[in-house]
């Protein structure tokens, strides 16, 4: 008899949290409320925006000064490979220079656990997601808020800017 | 390719659009109802969503277009089996049209022109099933564009 253990997606033993449902072209999202800094409507930002692109990472287009180090506002639907639409908010990540365009805000709620993702998955979506969420009777993917851009994409970024723009710090990202 | 000795055994039987193929019985784990399938963006071939089941999150393989040459119908059950990942499994689903059965036979070897993915035949009736292998099926590689695979909603 074989000792394999199969298993599916079971809840990591942990305390509930808090996040924030998003929408990107109509799909649903959640990221820890305590990884988003700020969230802001895309025209309040639109002033700030200075145009920063690069075939590299074609998922960003602009940055924003914040603190006086630069912000890459990523398009979800890029990011995502999703049908583009009109972004109407950017959440301003906390610990991340990173800025992400999405259609709206669903609510703010708890989620019991985070599920690991399936070992089935084995694209992009490990590096997007921590795993998924099962609330209401749907499944969410739950973001990994490092996985917007790897280091090197955001040292690319950061060498196409200004001297003036360019960050001292370099925070933690996983890599491509 | 050869049928092992000792392959008298146990298959289940699905039925995928009009067409019949089995899966050994052993790496089967239950046929679950036609639960809602919840799709999320995600870039991973064959993998057309997850389905909860007794609570867990099981991953489902949508093997009909390698099967039959397209998607199959909306209302599907879920044949559950074991996937093997090293040293560990998972338990994955596979959507198929109609109930299934349980059927015995002798493992026969596979006709030379069989794709990878039959790993033999079973008698059943008057007809021979092929017999899948559900590893070699799931990670079976069709022709496809070389561009940038683009994200699996459904």
């Amino acid at each position: 008899m074989s000792t394999k253990v199969y298993e599916t997606a079971k809840a990591r033993p942990r305390h509930p949290e808090q996040v924030i449902f998003f929408v990107v072209s109509g799909q649903t999202f959640a990221i820890a409320a305590d990884a988003v800094k700020e969230i802001r409507s895309t025209d309040g930002l639109a002033g700030a925006a200075v145009e920063c692109e690069t075939p590299e990472v074609p998922k960003v287009h602009h940055f924003v000064e914040r603190a006086h180090r630069p912000y890459y506002i990523v398009n979800g639907c890029e990011h995502f490979h999703l049908p583009v639409t009109r972004p109407s908010l950017a959440l301003v990540l906390r610990q991340f220079r990173v800025a992400l365009l999405v259609d709206s805000v669903e609510r703010i709620g708890e989620i019991p656990a985070v599920y690991p993702l399936p070992l089935a998955f084995s694209g992009e979506e490990r590096i997007w997601y921590r795993g998924l969420a099962y609330v209401e009777d749907r499944i969410t993917p739950v973001i990994q808020p490092a996985g917007f851009l790897s280091r090197e994409q955001l040292d690319h970024l950061d060498r196409l800017l200004p001297r003036s723009n360019q960050s001292q710090h370099v925070e933690g990202v996983v890599s491509a | 390719m050869t049928a092992s000795a000792d392959s008298a055994s146990s298959f289940v039987l699905l039925h995928l659009g009009s067409r019949r193929f089995a899966l050994p019985a052993s790496t089967i784990a239950e046929l679950a109802p036609p639960v809602h399938l919840h799709a999320f963006p995600h870039t991973s071939a064959k993998v057309c969503g997850v389905i909860v089941r007794r609570s867990r999150i099981v991953p489902v393989y949508d093997a009909s277009p390698i099967l039959i040459g397209r998607r199959s119908a909306a209302h599907r059950f879920y044949l559950i089996a074991r996937r093997e990942f090293g040293k560990t499994g998972e338990l994955s689903a596979i959507p198929v049209d109609g109930e299934c059965e349980l059927v015995s036979g002798e493992l026969q070897a596979a006709a030379s022109d069989d794709p990878a993915y039959v790993k033999g035949r079973v008698a059943v009736g008057d007809d021979f099933v092929g017999v899948l292998d559900f590893e070699a099926l799931v990670s079976y590689r069709q022709q496809e564009p070389e561009n940038e695979a683009p994200a699996v909603l459904s």
